[in-house]
């Protein structure tokens, strides 16, 4: 049985330990964030249920699967496609060291789907097991929330059953969404992107976050054509400027075609693949379009309004530092809070809401110094603020280290791009506020500085560490002279 | 800043013994005419260190009554540096930049170095860390095609590789190097004379003839290779040769289990070469974490090279078709294209004078060393593998640095030899940083072990055997992380920032603390939740506990 909730003392009324339920804790949802609160959770001695969609690779309000979005459309599948479509460029750059290769290598686009599907449908049976080993009950079926502490579960032959339980932990994620643009049924989202049939000779994307920049570089390393589409000057608003930039170059250089402050204004199927227009008045004809435009949060099946459940105006599910929602036995975690949508972040957050509910532990996310990635081709990470961010946030001086350098693999390969590394530190801590990376191996370079970070660590730290020799990551820690500094209450500096 | 630039002259040679019994180093400003251009100070945001700051003081006064009659020398240059490889240049750099007037010799260019050939840019720039990564890379390539198969990609043919086109490419490369490192000591205002550097009195090196005076002087000459004298030993290669043989090897013997060693096995495995490595003891890298060592073995061998484990070479012979058999304890094996050596390498003191003007040296023919890389000689320093401290490019940057600091910025500097990381360019590599496992309980008893071994992402996908793994140790009485192992992809990249976290001490909570970046492979070393194994020391004996030890193993 659960151990005394101590958070929240008004909440553990004396009367309510007899009240009877079915389950300590009924999960809708089986993604990163719902399996990992519940598998806590019942290690905690409680008694879970967790309820989930039937599989599919393509999600609707109707399916699914165990995993959820990072292991069946996310994370997971879209790696193994980059991975898929970096060895283009490895390969091109093999020549330059030697080796003999034929003219034409061909990509078998059926066998990577057909693997990739191999891979998430192995995970899912993973996932479904991890469950069944920590002892949670998982349904299958949609569930909704009927009351503050029960749960109606509409099974795939469509008969109901009712469970009550003392918590409630509503984990369904999101989904993509579509703008209203006309002729949008003709694109498709980033669910299905990830299981066409056909590789694209010519695609379109629209949208300038990580999710655009990830597909365009997918499918230019296959070989196809593509042009990207996104209204503002730079991709990946929010990041770091100058990253953003160079995220922009190599696009281009890898042979994107980009399209900055540009949108599409319809969308016409024509024998010869699909007419977009822009509303620059150029038509371009493509055999897929993808708007990665956003996605938004999965609350609206749930019947969370008739229990009373607030919503914020984008659909999110509002809930406190603790991921409680305005009804007390009603939790929230993962991207249908629309806090901080990574797998990590939602493992965080059902880490914590286990501890706080049935480890006698309450425990908040602590959203500071989150690292994070992007994988486009070379991939984008950062951890802390971005420069911008730094000059707003600090009290005094910003100084600002920058590495830009021809990556040692290329001096032979003559692939022109540069790595680019950032650090942003507080001149009067001494404390690095901010991290960030463009080039190879950015992703796995940031995690370790990210411990570093997390924990408040000084430029002299960094400084007073020897370097790993040759690596790309050594340069983070070998970054003597100060690129600018940017005095305190200035108003920031256009790069 | 100010009380630093007014420290008195400093060159009697009793003040210099007395500095160097009380382990202060001794003071060069006497021909130190450039050290009031502020510029040259500007990069060095730590320069005003209170501490340091208060020990340079005492270290003034300690001057300000022992030397003021003595005039100061005229001296060609403050420093001399002999060797312009990694520890030189950057020592040379830095001192010019401090304001002092610095030349450094080196020996004229030459892939494979001797007494009478070097280069600028030393073993890591020309026949060490840059070439051997190039080399990596390329053999890295066969396995990029295997894996790409499981990604969709098909090849008509076989990937061939041309020997020849690479190292051309290698060569071309070093070439632009050694420019760059010409331009950068040019551009810091050192003189860069070529010849062979020698000693003549504590103030006087020989340049092939010509005699140049020196306020100090730094020998910073590296190492070489080393082949151990065995009949046929005149049929072997060193590492130097290795990274520029004119053909490729059809089947080659790797004599040593060192981090050389393994990287040219995998190299020439790559590429497609027979590998067969020949070690004295049961596995490769002595010194390293003992699981780490199984790894890469194990890893190694699913690749294709061949171990000889506990096999000592004894003879080579060459055959009437060419080809070379090596004899060992066990037995000889035949029809090698090529034999290599990677059995250590010796520091570069020979022939240098250093017996004349009285530099001690260590058994193994380093140079001795205080802990401001002063020698036996006060006017002569050290810096970098002649000194056989810890073999690394970095560190002999940080020496380099350190060296300039304490000589011309009148800011004693020691090099900080903890948390060292470093990275072994095998396939898969290795990078760990701090204690491996038995040193940890060596030192600190009671540790924890977390360990993951996995299968990363792109293996499940490529259906190759790779694997990753990953070693925490953390001390249980500090919860900090006190050690950090791993092999598999992108070590050397993942360990680095890691490096920064176990240098400031961080715990074991702050590491849980930070949130993972996914999906990655580093993402693991932040999410390790229980303990592999515990290690307690049983209080009544002081030793391990043996029930716990013989696990450690597994």
């Amino acid at each position: 049985m659960a151990r005394k909730m101590l958070i929240d003392g008004e909440l553990d009324k004396p009367s309510e330990e007899d009240t009877h339920f079915d389950f300590d804790l009924f999960v809708i949802g089986a993604g990163s964030g719902g399996v990992r609160a519940s598998r806590f959770s019942a290690q905690y001695g409680a008694k879970v249920g967790i309820c989930e969609l039937p599989f599919h690779p393509i999600s609707t309000e109707v399916v699914g699967g165990v995993g959820g979005t990072c292991v069946l459309r996310g994370c997971v599948p879209k790696k193994i496609l980059v991975y898929g479509a970096s060895f283009g460029s490895e390969l091109e750059d093999a020549r330059s060291y030697g080796w003999e290769l034929n003219e034409r290598i061909d990509f078998n686009w059926k066998k990577l789907l057909h693997k990739k599907t191999e891979e998430i449908v192995r995970l899912n049976g993973i996932y479904k097991r991890l469950l069944a080993n920590a002892g949670v009950k998982l349904f299958e079926g949609q569930g909704k929330v009927v009351g503050p502490n029960e749960v109606e579960l509409i099974q795939l032959d469509g008969t109901k059953i009712s469970y009550s339980a003392k918590h409630i932990l509503i984990a369904t994620g999101s989904r993509a969404q579509r703008p209203a643009i006309q002729g949008q049924e003709l694109a498709i989202t980033s669910d299905e992107a990830l299981s066409l049939e056909e590789l694209p000779k010519r695609a379109i994307v629209l949208g300038g976050g990580y999710i655009a920049v990830e597909f365009a570089s997918i499918w230019r390393g296959m070989g196809a054509t593509v042009d990207l589409f996104f209204r503002k000057e730079l991709p990946l608003r929010g990041f770091d400027d100058e990253v953003r930039a160079v995220v922009a170059r190599n696009l281009e250089g890898r042979g994107v075609n980009v399209h900055p402050r540009t949108t599409l204004t319809e969308l016409v199927k024509t024998e010869d693949g699909i007419k977009v227009r822009t509303d620059h008045g150029e038509e371009l004809l493509a055999d897929v379009v993808l708007f990665a435009t956003g996605r938004a949060p999965n609350t609206k099946r749930l019947n969370l309004e008739a229990v009373g459940v607030e919503l914020d105006k984008n659909g999110a599910v509002k809930v406190d530092d603790y991921s409680r929602t305005n009804i007390p036995t009603i939790w929230a975690i993962g991207d249908v809070t629309d806090r901080m949508n990574l797998t990590p972040v939602a493992l965080m957050e059902g880490t914590c809401f286990a501890k706080t509910v049935f480890g006698g532990q309450p425990s908040k996310p602590d959203y500071s110094s989150v690292p994070c990635a992007v994988f486009c081709i070379p991939p984008l990470s950062v951890v802390g603020l971005s420069e911008e961010k730094a000059i707003e946030q600090a009290n005094g001086d910003v100084l600002v280290f920058t590495s830009t350098f021809n990556p040692m693999k290329n001096t032979i390969s003559g692939r022109q791009e540069k790595t680019v590394m950032k650090l942003v530190v507080d001149g009067e801590t001494d404390k690095v506020l901010g991290a960030s990376m463009c080039g190879p191996d950015a992703a796995e370079i940031m995690q370790g500085i990210a411990v570093a970070l997390k924990c408040g660590a000084t430029k002299a730290q960094f400084d007073s560490t020897v370097g790993i020799h040759p690596s790309a990551a050594e340069e983070f820690v070998t970054m003597r002279s100060v690129t600018r500094r940017i005095a305190a209450g200035k108003p920031k500096t256009n790069l | 800043m100010a009380a630093s630039l007014s420290t008195p002259k400093l060159s009697s040679p009793t003040l210099q013994t007395l500095c160097k019994k009380c382990k202060f180093p001794t003071n060069p400003f006497s021909s130190f005419s450039h050290y009031n251009k502020p510029n040259h100070f500007g990069s060095f945001i730590s320069f005003s260190h209170p501490r340091t700051r208060s020990y340079c003081r005492r270290f003034t006064t300690r001057a300000d009554s022992t030397n003021v009659a003595e005039p100061p020398r005229k001296y060609d240059f403050d420093l001399f540096t002999i060797g312009a490889g990694s520890g030189g240049v950057r020592a040379s750099r830095f001192a010019a930049n401090f304001g002092a007037s610095v030349a450094v010799c080196e020996l004229p260019f030459a892939t494979v170095s001797s007494d009478s050939t070097g280069g600028v840019g030393g073993t890591c720039v020309l026949r060490g860390c840059v070439p051997k990564k190039l080399l990596v890379y390329a053999s890295k390539y066969s396995h990029d095609f295997e894996e790409s198969c499981g990604f969709g990609w098909n090849y008509a043919a076989e990937p061939e590789h041309d020997w020849s086109t690479l190292i051309a490419n290698k060569n071309a490369e070093i070439q632009r190097l050694t420019g760059i490192y010409k331009n950068t000591l040019k551009n810091a205002g050192v003189a860069l004379i070529e010849g062979r550097g020698k000693i003549v009195d504590p103030h006087t090196v020989d340049v092939d003839g010509k005699i140049y005076s020196a306020k100090n002087i730094l020998i910073s000459v590296g190492g070489r290779p080393f082949i151990p004298d065995i009949p046929g030993s005149e049929y072997a290669i060193d590492s130097d040769a290795a990274l520029d043989l004119p053909s490729k090897p059809r089947k080659i013997a790797i004599v040593g289990g060192g981090y050389i060693a393994v990287e040219f096995a995998g190299i020439f495995n790559g590429l497609k070469s027979d590998v067969h490595v020949f070690i004295r003891q049961k596995k490769v890298l002595r010194g390293f974490d003992e699981e780490i060592r199984d790894f890469v073995g194990e890893q190694m061998l699913l690749r294709g090279i061949e171990f000889r484990t506990e096999e000592s070479p004894q003879a080579i012979i060459k055959s009437s078709d060419g080809s070379l058999s090596l004899k060992t304890n066990k037995g000889t094996i035949d029809g090698f294209s090529h034999i290599m050596f990677a059995t250590g390498r010796k520091p570069n003191t020979k022939n240098l004078g250093l017996e004349t003007v009285g530099v001690k040296l260590t058994e193994n023919g380093a140079i001795e060393v205080d802990e401001y890389s002063q020698t036996s000689v006060p006017s002569i320093w050290a810096v970098g593998d002649v000194t056989d401290r810890i073999n690394l490019t970095p560190v002999a940057l940080m020496e380099g640095g350190a060296l300039a600091k304490t000589l011309f910025a009148n800011k004693p500097t020691k090099p900080e030899y903890s948390a060292v990381p470093s990275a072994v360019f095998s396939q898969p590599p290795i990078a760990q940083v701090g204690l491996t496992e038995e040193q940890a309980i060596k030192e600190y008893g009671d540790v924890d072990v977390y360990t993951a071994n996995f299968r990363p992402l792109k293996a499940t996908l490529s259906g190759l055997p790779d694997r990753i793994f990953m070693k925490l140790i953390v001390c249980a009485k500090t919860n900090k992380v006190i050690g950090l192992h791993m092999c598999g992809e992108d070590s050397p990249e993942i360990i680095q920032g890691f490096a920064v976290a176990v240098k400031a001490g961080l715990t074991k909570a702050d590491f849980d603390a930070t949130v993972g970046i996914h999906p990655t492979a580093a993402e693991e070393l932040v999410t390790m939740r229980t303990p592999t194994r515990k290690i307690r020391r049983t209080p009544s004996e002081g030793k391990t506990d043996s029930e716990i030890k013989s696990t450690a193993g597994v």
